[in-house]
């Protein structure tokens, strides 16, 4: 009940940075953080403390040494929650997972995120643009606000 | 077996994911009281193992590998993995090309240490100013984004010239050169503001002193080097910046303050060379697609990175594929050399020390 009308007042957003090239990471940085996008406006806010949060934003293709982290810090965020998957990185794997010489593509790679977390958004690009990451806000926090804890 | 640590009684570890740092690696602090008596840096946790899935792998989608390396610099990547083969096979750039090789290089630097600046005054608590640094940024960002297409991975060098989409037409260079005269205003407006602060100036005034002999002893590179009064730019050796008039800032404290300074007065040296660069453009071909692909020894090159010195070097064995991939980045030494700058100080000035390098963790493990 409480947590319903504070979250219909405010969503809070964490990013996880898991390998990738920190691209997507300064874009959504970039537009969650700085005055031109701002999307404080729409009172989302970017929190560093898991328990805090209600949207986890994933970067990069979760790599091996980053998933238990990563596996620690979903289960800290309290229900309800949802997980967005930015930039091809954590969608597909992109360049790290899908090109590779005679050895194959990397190994030290856990994901695509799918498989490592269950995943309610994804945001393409590499980068993804800032229109592309306020829009997913604009459709994922609705969802958010109507799930039962 | 730990190491001896003297008079260090209290252990502090940062990390791995931690809000002061962004990027995941795991500096370790032994105090003395609250004294920073030693200073132990890991770096492994984001390795995806670039060099490895390099090999055998043909020098076009190499190329787009290298670009993946790191997001704040990734032009730079890509030009110095182009410059091994066209170095190797002596390929010749077409003027035009080179001109935007150097304008979107340099446009990138820009961008990248703007965004040091935004960190470094999160760092000190100054939140409005670093906002303000990333209003700042955004129009060379706009500005990125219209001439190649994209604001993070612009993909402008490819063998032999540039890609054809980020060939301007003459509209939109007077469009740039149009946006490029209030951004230039801001930048120095906010520069001003940085250096006339009393505030930021008593945080950051002679604190983590890295000294001449350090930053020879420890290879500093970049930036870092050049603010301990060690002369080396690696863009001076480049045949492109030739067409070029600017000069190398070199200051001498090694502090945090010199650190700040060299990059605020790096930026104007950068608007003066993309200013030349939009001015001066040469009409022309932007690619020459007179060579053929072979066998080539392993040829190295180096670059000046918006954080310092980078290195690249492979060969191409008869079907023309990557063999013996090596890259390094600056920040690497830069982080070691920060890891002697940072001792005798607080830990809260340790962590600020650590950050004026501008470290950059997916570049370091790739």
């Amino acid at each position: 009940m409480f947590k319903e009308i504070s979250r219909s007042n405010a969503v809070h957003v964490m990013l996880v940075y898991t390998g990738g090239c920190n691209g997507c990471d300064i874009e959504v940085v970039n537009c969650v953080l700085s005055p031109y996008y701002d999307i404080e406006q729409y009172k989302v806010m970017l929190t560093w403390n898991p328990r805090e949060a209600d949207l986890l934003l994933v970067t990069g293709p979760v790599l091996k040494r980053i998933q238990p982290a990563l596996k620690k810090i979903y289960e800290a965020i309290p229900d309800p929650k949802l997980v967005a998957a930015v930039g091809s990185c954590a969608i597909n794997g992109n360049v790290y997972h899908n090109l590779g010489g005679d050895l194959g593509s990397s190994d030290e790679i856990a994901g695509p995120l799918d498989k490592v977390l269950p995943v309610a958004a994804k945001i393409p690009g590499c980068p993804p643009r800032p229109e592309d990451i306020i829009s997913t806000a604009a459709v994922a926090i609705p969802i958010l606000a109507e799930m039962e804890v | 077996m730990e190491k001896d640590r003297g008079a260090a009684d209290v252990e502090i570890p940062v990390g791995l994911v931690h809000p002061a740092l962004l990027e995941p690696y795991r500096p370790r602090f032994f105090l003395e009281d609250e004294v920073v008596k030693d200073c132990e840096i890991t770096l492994d946790s984001p390795h995806r193992g670039i060099e490895r899935i390099m090999e055998g792998i043909p020098v076009d989608k190499c190329n787009i590998i290298t670009e993946r390396i790191c997001g704040i610099c990734s032009c730079v990547h890509l030009w110095n993995s182009v410059r091994v083969v066209e170095e190797g096979l002596k390929i010749e750039v077409p003027e035009r090309a080179q001109y935007m090789r150097v304008i979107i290089n340099e446009l990138e630097r820009l961008t990248s240490h703007l965004i040091f600046f935004g960190h470094a005054l999160e760092i000190i608590g100054h939140e409005t100013l670093a906002m303000r640094a990333f209003i700042a940024r955004e129009p060379f960002m706009i500005m990125l984004g219209e001439l190649s297409g994209n604001r993070v991975h612009y993909a402008c060098p490819v063998i032999g010239g540039i890609r054809p989409r980020c060939n301007p037409t003459d509209d939109l260079v007077q469009k740039c050169l149009k946006q490029l005269a209030p951004a230039a205003e801001y930048l120095k407006d906010y520069a001003d503001r940085i250096l006339q602060d009393s505030m930021i100036m008593s945080r950051v005034d002679g604190i983590g002193v890295l000294t001449k002999e350090e930053a020879i002893k420890y290879q500093a590179v970049g930036p870092t080097a050049r603010a301990s009064s060690v002369e080396k730019d690696y863009r001076t050796t480049i045949d492109d910046f030739k067409y070029f008039d600017w000069d190398v800032v070199v200051l001498d404290d090694g502090d945090v303050k010199a650190r700040v300074v060299q990059r605020i007065l790096e930026c104007f040296e950068i608007l003066k060379i993309v200013e030349q660069g939009f001015k001066n453009l040469p009409q022309g071909e932007v690619r020459n697609r007179d060579w053929k692909l072979g066998e080539m020894p392993v040829t190295t090159c180096y670059h000046e990175a918006p954080r310092g010195e980078l290195y690249d070097s492979y060969g191409l064995d008869e079907k023309g594929k990557v063999r013996h991939y090596k890259n390094r980045t600056p920040t690497l030494t830069n982080l070691g050399a920060m890891e002697v700058a940072c001792l005798g100080e607080h830990l809260t000035d340790a962590v600020l020390t650590l950050a004026s390098c501008d470290p950059c963790i997916c570049c370091t493990n790739r």
